[in-house]
Protein backbone atom coordinates (compact mmCIF):
# COMPACT_ATOMS: atom_id res chain seq x y z
CA UNK A 1 0.00 0.00 0.00
CA UNK A 2 1.28 3.68 -0.50
CA UNK A 3 2.91 5.58 1.88
CA UNK A 4 0.63 8.99 2.26
CA UNK A 5 3.88 11.38 1.77
CA UNK A 6 3.23 15.07 2.61
CA UNK A 7 6.16 17.38 1.09
CA UNK A 8 5.74 20.79 3.06
CA UNK A 9 7.77 23.85 1.39
CA UNK A 10 6.41 27.32 0.69
CA UNK A 11 8.59 27.48 -2.44
CA UNK A 12 7.05 25.05 -5.37
CA UNK A 13 10.22 24.82 -7.05
CA UNK A 14 11.24 23.37 -3.91
CA UNK A 15 8.46 20.98 -3.70
CA UNK A 16 9.11 19.87 -6.90
CA UNK A 17 12.95 19.53 -6.42
CA UNK A 18 12.37 16.76 -3.55
CA UNK A 19 9.69 15.28 -5.60
CA UNK A 20 11.69 15.02 -8.26
CA UNK A 21 14.32 13.45 -6.18
CA UNK A 22 12.18 10.79 -4.44
CA UNK A 23 14.01 7.03 -5.22
CA UNK A 24 12.10 6.02 -7.82
CA UNK A 25 9.88 3.08 -7.35
CA UNK A 26 9.35 4.17 -3.80
CA UNK A 27 5.17 3.71 -3.55
CA UNK A 28 4.52 7.13 -1.98
CA UNK A 29 0.57 8.88 -2.36
CA UNK A 30 2.09 12.43 -2.30
CA UNK A 31 0.24 15.25 -0.82
CA UNK A 32 2.00 18.89 -0.76
CA UNK A 33 1.64 21.81 1.74
CA UNK A 34 2.87 25.43 1.50
CA UNK A 35 3.33 26.00 5.29
CA UNK A 36 3.04 24.55 8.96
CA UNK A 37 -0.24 24.90 8.85
CA UNK A 38 -1.39 22.98 6.00
CA UNK A 39 0.90 20.87 6.99
CA UNK A 40 -0.30 20.16 10.43
CA UNK A 41 -3.99 19.88 8.53
CA UNK A 42 -2.33 16.92 6.00
CA UNK A 43 -1.70 15.14 8.74
CA UNK A 44 -4.58 14.94 10.32
CA UNK A 45 -6.11 13.97 7.43
CA UNK A 46 -3.80 10.61 7.22
CA UNK A 47 -1.79 11.84 4.79
CA UNK A 48 1.52 12.39 6.80
CA UNK A 49 2.97 9.00 7.74
CA UNK A 50 5.79 10.54 6.01
CA UNK A 51 6.53 14.06 6.63
CA UNK A 52 9.46 16.00 4.22
CA UNK A 53 9.76 19.22 6.10
CA UNK A 54 11.56 22.66 5.33
CA UNK A 55 12.15 25.16 8.02
CA UNK A 56 11.88 28.43 7.04
CA UNK A 57 8.20 28.79 5.92
CA UNK A 58 5.89 31.84 6.64
CA UNK A 59 2.74 31.59 8.44
CA UNK A 60 4.31 28.50 10.35
CA UNK A 61 7.56 27.00 9.86
CA UNK A 62 9.22 23.99 10.24
CA UNK A 63 9.96 24.15 14.11
CA UNK A 64 6.74 25.08 14.81
CA UNK A 65 5.44 22.41 13.83
CA UNK A 66 8.01 19.72 15.20
CA UNK A 67 6.80 21.51 18.79
CA UNK A 68 3.00 20.68 17.50
CA UNK A 69 3.93 17.47 16.44
CA UNK A 70 5.64 16.79 20.13
CA UNK A 71 3.44 18.21 22.24
CA UNK A 72 0.38 16.53 20.84
CA UNK A 73 2.53 13.09 20.43
CA UNK A 74 1.77 12.62 16.79
CA UNK A 75 3.23 10.19 15.26
CA UNK A 76 5.28 10.75 11.77
CA UNK A 77 8.19 10.12 10.59
CA UNK A 78 9.42 13.76 10.30
CA UNK A 79 12.20 14.20 7.32
CA UNK A 80 13.55 18.16 7.53
CA UNK A 81 15.06 19.41 4.20
CA UNK A 82 16.45 22.84 4.77
CA UNK A 83 19.07 25.42 3.69
CA UNK A 84 19.95 26.14 6.77
CA UNK A 85 23.09 24.02 7.46
CA UNK A 86 24.63 25.13 10.97
CA UNK A 87 24.74 21.95 12.65
CA UNK A 88 23.00 23.61 15.63
CA UNK A 89 19.86 23.99 13.78
CA UNK A 90 20.11 19.97 12.72
CA UNK A 91 20.92 19.33 16.50
CA UNK A 92 17.47 21.49 17.35
CA UNK A 93 15.26 19.82 14.71
CA UNK A 94 16.47 15.88 16.05
CA UNK A 95 15.94 17.42 19.39
CA UNK A 96 12.66 18.66 18.10
CA UNK A 97 11.59 14.95 17.42
CA UNK A 98 12.94 14.78 13.60
CA UNK A 99 14.41 11.58 12.79
CA UNK A 100 16.94 13.03 9.46
CA UNK A 101 17.94 16.14 8.09
CA UNK A 102 18.95 16.78 4.74
CA UNK A 103 20.29 19.64 3.46
CA UNK A 104 18.86 21.59 0.15
CA UNK A 105 19.43 21.49 -2.20
CA UNK A 106 18.31 17.94 -2.00
CA UNK A 107 19.43 14.75 -3.93
CA UNK A 108 18.15 11.18 -4.17
CA UNK A 109 21.16 9.80 -2.51
CA UNK A 110 20.58 11.36 0.31
CA UNK A 111 16.91 10.68 0.42
CA UNK A 112 17.65 6.73 -0.30
CA UNK A 113 20.09 6.76 2.60
CA UNK A 114 17.48 8.14 5.57
CA UNK A 115 15.32 5.77 4.04
CA UNK A 116 17.59 2.35 3.68
CA UNK A 117 18.58 3.40 7.64
CA UNK A 118 14.78 3.36 8.95
CA UNK A 119 14.40 0.60 6.80
CA UNK A 120 11.55 2.64 4.90
CA UNK A 121 12.26 1.48 1.30
CA UNK B 1 13.76 51.22 -20.20
CA UNK B 2 10.85 49.41 -18.56
CA UNK B 3 11.20 45.61 -17.53
CA UNK B 4 8.45 42.96 -17.49
CA UNK B 5 8.14 41.75 -14.15
CA UNK B 6 8.94 38.16 -13.02
CA UNK B 7 6.26 35.82 -13.20
CA UNK B 8 5.28 33.73 -10.29
CA UNK B 9 7.38 31.01 -10.85
CA UNK B 10 10.42 33.02 -11.86
CA UNK B 11 10.03 34.49 -8.84
CA UNK B 12 9.59 31.59 -6.24
CA UNK B 13 12.35 29.92 -8.26
CA UNK B 14 14.59 32.76 -7.19
CA UNK B 15 13.55 33.47 -4.35
CA UNK B 16 14.40 29.60 -3.11
CA UNK B 17 18.28 29.99 -5.02
CA UNK B 18 18.36 32.87 -2.74
CA UNK B 19 17.01 30.78 0.38
CA UNK B 20 19.70 28.22 -0.37
CA UNK B 21 22.56 30.33 -0.61
CA UNK B 22 21.58 32.47 2.52
CA UNK B 23 21.78 29.16 4.06
CA UNK B 24 25.31 28.71 3.32
CA UNK B 25 26.11 32.36 3.76
CA UNK B 26 24.29 31.88 7.61
CA UNK B 27 26.50 29.00 8.09
CA UNK B 28 29.29 30.72 7.44
CA UNK B 29 28.35 33.91 9.61
CA UNK B 30 27.56 31.21 12.55
CA UNK B 31 30.75 29.95 12.56
CA UNK B 32 32.50 32.67 12.91
CA UNK B 33 29.79 34.50 15.78
CA UNK B 34 30.12 31.14 17.07
CA UNK B 35 26.59 31.91 17.83
CA UNK B 36 23.15 30.26 16.18
CA UNK B 37 21.90 32.46 12.93
CA UNK B 38 18.40 32.66 12.55
CA UNK B 39 17.42 33.15 8.74
CA UNK B 40 14.28 34.92 7.32
CA UNK B 41 12.35 34.40 4.19
CA UNK B 42 13.83 35.99 1.19
CA UNK B 43 12.19 38.90 -0.54
CA UNK B 44 12.25 39.82 -3.77
CA UNK B 45 11.04 42.99 -5.28
CA UNK B 46 11.40 45.06 -8.78
CA UNK B 47 11.49 48.71 -7.80
CA UNK B 48 12.82 52.13 -9.45
CA UNK B 49 16.05 53.66 -7.69
CA UNK B 50 13.09 56.26 -6.06
CA UNK B 51 11.47 53.74 -4.36
CA UNK B 52 14.49 51.72 -2.93
CA UNK B 53 14.98 54.01 0.04
CA UNK B 54 11.13 53.72 1.20
CA UNK B 55 10.82 49.83 0.58
CA UNK B 56 14.02 48.86 1.89
CA UNK B 57 12.66 51.02 5.28
CA UNK B 58 10.08 49.55 5.48
CA UNK B 59 12.13 46.04 5.87
CA UNK B 60 14.99 46.89 7.90
CA UNK B 61 13.02 49.60 10.00
CA UNK B 62 14.27 52.95 10.65
CA UNK B 63 14.41 53.33 14.48
CA UNK B 64 18.18 53.51 14.47
CA UNK B 65 21.15 54.29 12.24
CA UNK B 66 22.88 51.92 10.36
CA UNK B 67 26.40 50.74 8.92
CA UNK B 68 26.54 49.54 5.43
CA UNK B 69 29.11 48.03 3.55
CA UNK B 70 28.90 47.14 -0.69
CA UNK B 71 30.58 45.29 -3.24
CA UNK B 72 30.21 45.24 -6.48
CA UNK B 73 29.93 41.68 -8.87
CA UNK B 74 29.93 40.60 -12.10
CA UNK B 75 30.52 38.07 -14.91
CA UNK B 76 27.01 36.22 -15.98
CA UNK B 77 25.02 38.48 -13.65
CA UNK B 78 25.37 42.12 -13.00
CA UNK B 79 25.28 44.50 -10.00
CA UNK B 80 25.50 45.09 -6.43
CA UNK B 81 25.24 43.51 -2.97
CA UNK B 82 24.99 46.09 0.45
CA UNK B 83 24.89 44.53 3.94
CA UNK B 84 23.37 47.00 6.53
CA UNK B 85 24.12 46.43 9.95
CA UNK B 86 21.98 48.06 12.02
CA UNK B 87 23.76 50.43 14.66
CA UNK B 88 23.19 47.93 17.48
CA UNK B 89 23.97 45.29 15.92
CA UNK B 90 27.59 46.72 14.62
CA UNK B 91 28.41 47.80 18.06
CA UNK B 92 28.17 44.10 19.54
CA UNK B 93 29.93 42.39 16.64
CA UNK B 94 33.60 42.82 18.28
CA UNK B 95 32.20 41.27 20.91
CA UNK B 96 30.96 38.33 18.92
CA UNK B 97 34.02 37.85 17.36
CA UNK B 98 35.42 37.92 20.81
CA UNK B 99 37.53 40.93 20.73
CA UNK B 100 37.85 42.23 24.09
CA UNK B 101 40.37 45.39 24.27
CA UNK B 102 38.99 48.71 23.67
CA UNK B 103 38.21 49.62 19.40
CA UNK B 104 39.49 52.12 17.30
CA UNK B 105 37.28 53.33 14.49
CA UNK B 106 39.75 51.33 11.92
CA UNK B 107 38.95 48.17 13.68
CA UNK B 108 35.41 48.53 13.81
CA UNK B 109 35.64 49.39 9.85
CA UNK B 110 37.71 46.24 9.30
CA UNK B 111 35.12 43.90 11.21
CA UNK B 112 32.19 45.38 9.41
CA UNK B 113 34.35 44.86 5.85
CA UNK B 114 34.97 41.37 6.98
CA UNK B 115 31.69 40.11 7.96
CA UNK B 116 30.04 41.81 4.79
CA UNK B 117 32.66 40.28 2.61
CA UNK B 118 31.89 36.66 4.13
CA UNK B 119 28.14 37.04 3.78
CA UNK B 120 28.26 38.48 0.22
CA UNK B 121 30.99 35.91 -0.72
CA UNK B 122 29.30 33.01 0.20
CA UNK B 123 26.04 34.07 -0.64
CA UNK B 124 27.62 34.86 -4.26
CA UNK B 125 29.64 31.45 -4.18
CA UNK B 126 25.52 29.28 -3.58
CA UNK B 127 23.80 31.35 -6.19
CA UNK B 128 26.73 30.78 -8.52
CA UNK B 129 26.26 27.02 -7.34
CA UNK B 130 22.69 26.40 -7.83
CA UNK B 131 22.28 28.40 -11.55
CA UNK B 132 25.56 26.84 -12.51
CA UNK B 133 26.74 30.25 -13.41
CA UNK B 134 30.47 32.21 -12.98
CA UNK B 135 29.50 35.18 -10.72
CA UNK B 136 33.35 37.51 -9.51
CA UNK B 137 32.97 40.03 -6.99
CA UNK B 138 35.13 42.80 -6.01
CA UNK B 139 36.30 44.18 -2.97
CA UNK B 140 34.49 45.60 -0.04
CA UNK B 141 33.67 49.00 0.58
CA UNK B 142 32.53 50.95 3.52
CA UNK B 143 29.43 52.45 2.45
CA UNK B 144 27.98 54.51 5.57
CA UNK B 145 28.56 54.76 9.30
CA UNK B 146 26.02 55.95 11.80
CA UNK B 147 24.02 57.10 9.49
CA UNK B 148 19.99 57.06 8.62
CA UNK B 149 18.87 54.39 6.26
CA UNK B 150 17.17 57.11 4.05
CA UNK B 151 20.70 58.90 3.26
CA UNK B 152 22.54 55.52 2.75
CA UNK B 153 20.00 54.54 0.05
CA UNK B 154 19.03 58.21 -1.17
CA UNK B 155 19.17 57.58 -5.44
CA UNK B 156 22.24 59.89 -5.74
CA UNK B 157 24.43 56.65 -4.20
CA UNK B 158 23.59 54.59 -7.06
CA UNK B 159 23.99 54.00 -10.08
CA UNK B 160 21.06 52.30 -11.62
CA UNK B 161 17.51 53.62 -12.32
CA UNK B 162 15.19 50.53 -12.41
CA UNK B 163 16.78 46.96 -10.01
CA UNK B 164 15.62 43.81 -9.06
CA UNK B 165 15.79 43.64 -5.19
CA UNK B 166 17.05 40.75 -2.91
CA UNK B 167 16.56 41.15 0.26
CA UNK B 168 17.86 38.16 3.02
CA UNK B 169 18.72 39.06 6.59
CA UNK B 170 20.42 37.40 9.53
CA UNK B 171 19.99 37.80 13.27
CA UNK B 172 21.96 36.42 16.26
CA UNK B 173 19.31 34.63 18.83
CA UNK B 174 20.16 36.67 22.62
CA UNK B 175 21.82 39.09 20.64
CA UNK B 176 21.17 42.37 18.80
CA UNK B 177 23.01 41.50 16.00
CA UNK B 178 21.08 42.06 12.92
CA UNK B 179 22.30 42.39 9.53
CA UNK B 180 20.39 42.39 6.00
CA UNK B 181 21.94 41.71 2.71
CA UNK B 182 20.30 43.75 -0.42
CA UNK B 183 21.40 42.51 -3.91
CA UNK B 184 20.62 44.95 -6.62
CA UNK B 185 20.72 43.69 -10.29
CA UNK B 186 20.34 46.07 -13.31
CA UNK B 187 17.96 46.22 -16.16
CA UNK B 188 19.92 43.98 -18.44
CA UNK B 189 20.87 40.70 -15.57
CA UNK B 190 17.26 41.14 -14.81
CA UNK B 191 16.57 39.68 -18.41
CA UNK B 192 20.08 37.69 -18.26
CA UNK B 193 18.81 35.75 -15.05
CA UNK B 194 14.83 35.49 -16.19
CA UNK B 195 16.26 33.25 -18.72
CA UNK B 196 18.70 31.17 -16.26
CA UNK B 197 15.87 30.54 -14.01
CA UNK B 198 13.40 29.19 -16.83
CA UNK B 199 16.29 26.63 -17.62
CA UNK B 200 16.90 26.45 -13.82
CA UNK B 201 13.34 25.50 -13.27
CA UNK B 202 13.35 23.25 -16.83
CA UNK B 203 15.66 20.77 -14.78
CA UNK B 204 12.29 19.54 -12.69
Amino acid sequence: MAIPLTVVDDSRISRKMVIRALPPGWDVEITQAENGEEALAAYRAGKADVMFLDLTMPVMDGYEVLEHLQKESLNTFVVVISADIQPEAQERVKKLGAMAFIKKPVKTENIVAVLEEYGLI
Amino acid sequence: MSVQPYNEDQTDALQEVANIAMGQAGDSLARILDNFVTLSVPRIRQIAVHELADTVTTMVGDEEEVSAVRQAFYNSLRGEAIVIFTQSGADELAELLGYDCELDTAIEQELLLEVGNLLVGAILNGISETLGTELGFSAPSLMAERAPLHQVLAPDQLSWEHALLVEVNFSVEKHRFKSHLLMFMTEETIETLRGILDEFMDDF
